[in-house]
This record gives structure tokens, sequence and C-alpha cells, in this order.
């Protein structure tokens, strides 16, 4: 089923709107990371990046998740705009991964004196945002949309595999990277300070991720309508 | 006594201008990019 061109103005104004107010909420968050939350006494100020790097990485896996999830309905109904929302998803967890892969460093400098190591953790996060460039250009170097969708939703399913394998990733390996504090077997290991900021950062990324998605998603109904459009010698309504 | 934290501010400060320069260049760019798709 194709989208029509007011279901995408749609999309793109209620995108908008969550997407301030999610602009908003990150505010919110840099103000509780830097005021409530205590400054940690082996680690001190660096610390606080946690408030964006952990919420940026859970986003930038759960992103790819429901990505396969949404690749696996899609080659099963064929509909359209499933495609386009796991192709509206990849850009956006993206940006994710690339906040997750340069907040990280920034905090491994002053806590294990370098940038970078080559350890488990680390290398699968990069795959996983070489994941999503993979995805995004392969996209881009089909001009079917049939086929596009179908090629894309195996990298998609494949992708999501990659998923588990990267949370367990500290447990199997041995690496320099902090086990999971919240999302383990045992209670939550944090300060509830720590903890409530961590879960509101979350939630403001997963509104974040709904804004820009559905933006994206808009944009990407209209381009494709407009593309069809200007084929068949005709542009849709913008009115 | 407890130890003194590190005084590694800057390491943060650093994180908190990388982070915010991507949500909002994205955002713009993409409040751009939707705004020519559907004329308005």
């Amino acid at each position: 089923m194709t989208p029509s061109f007011a279901s995408a103005r749609a999309a793109v104004r209620r995108g908008r709107i969550v997407t301030a107010a999610a602009l908003a909420g990150m505010a919110v968050v840099y103000l509780l990371a830097l005021r409530y939350t205590p400054v940690e006494a082996h680690q001190g100020l660096a610390q606080k990046i946690f408030y964006l790097h952990v919420p940026a990485a859970w986003t930038a896996l759960l992103i790819f998740s429901l990505m396969g999830i949404v690749s696996v309905i899609f080659l099963w109904l064929h509909d359209e705009r499933l495609d386009l929302f796991a192709e509206a998803s990849a850009e956006v967890g993206l940006m994710f991964s690339a906040i997750m892969l340069t907040t990280g460093p920034i905090w491994a400098k002053p806590i294990w004196g370098t940038w970078w190591q080559w350890d488990p953790r680390l290398t699968l996060t990069l795959f996983l945002f070489f994941l999503y460039v993979g995805y995004l250009a392969l996209r881009s170097s089909i001009h079917d949309p049939l086929e596009r969708g179908r090629f894309s939703a195996v990298v998609a399913i494949l992708g999501m595999l990659l998923v588990p394998f990267i949370h367990l990733s500290v447990y199997l390996f041995r690496t320099l990277h902090p086990k999971p504090v919240v999302l383990k077997p045992s209670a939550p290991s944090l300060p509830p300070e720590m903890l409530r900021t961590l879960l509101v950062a979350f939630g403001v990324c997963l509104a974040l991720y709904l804004g820009l998605v559905m933006m994206r998603y808009g944009a990407g109904v209209a381009e494709r309508l407009r593309d069809a459009g200007g084929e068949a010698g005709e542009v849709p309504d913008a009115a | 006594m407890p130890p003194e934290p590190p005084a590694n501010g800057g390491y943060m400060t650093a994180a908190y201008i990388v982070a915010a320069v991507i949500y909002l260049g994205y955002s713009f760019l993409l409040w751009r990019r939707s705004r020519r798709a559907i004329g308005g």
C-alpha cells in the first residue's frame, strides 16, 4: 500500500512537534545531569558523559532491532510503508550510533588513558555503525523500490542478530568496557539520582527518535511520490 | 576523608557539546529537508 501525500504532510508536522518537545527534554536532561546527579568519586565529571552515551547506545541498538522486526513483516506483507519506516529509522539510528561512538572515546580518554581499544565490545559497536552506513549505502545504490526493499530488509534482519551479541559481549569476552549497570539480571546498581537521570535521558532519546523518524518518514514518502509523479509527468498537489 | 575526584571536566564539556551539535544539527537538516519535501 502506497501512502498518500496528505499522510506525509501530517507525519512531518507531527514529527516537528515531537522533535521540538524532545529537544527541550534533552535540555532538561543536560540540566539534570549537570546539576542533579552527584560527581562520581573515582571518575570525576567525566562520568557524567554516561547520561549521553548510554541512552544513545540503547536507542541505536533498539532501532536496529526494530528495523529487523519491521523488515521481517515487510518481506511477509510487502507493504511499502514498512520499508519507508525502516529507511527512516536507519538514518536516525545512524545519528544515535554516531553519538555513541563520539561520546564513548571522549569518556575513555581520561578514564582508560586512551581514546580507543580494539576490544570486542568497542569493535562490535563500530560494526553496528558500519551496518547502519552499509544499509543506507545499499539503499541508495538500488533504483528499483521493490528490489531495494527486499535486499535492505535482509541486511536489517541479519544486523538485528548482532544486537543481543553486542549487549552480551561484555560477558562473552574479556573487555575493558564496563558491565551493564541497569540491563542485567539483578537490580540496577546505581544511586537513585543517577538511575532516574539515566531513565529520563533514555525516555527523551526515544521521544527524539519518534519525532525524527516521523519527519524523515514523511519526507521520504513525499520525495518518493514526487519522483513517481515526475516520471509519470505529474507532481502531487502540495496544497 | 574521601579522595578528591579527578579534574576532567573538559572531557565532559566536550562530549556534551559534541552531542548537542549532532542532535541539533541533524534535527535542523531534517527539518529543512522535510520542508522542501512537503512544500511548507
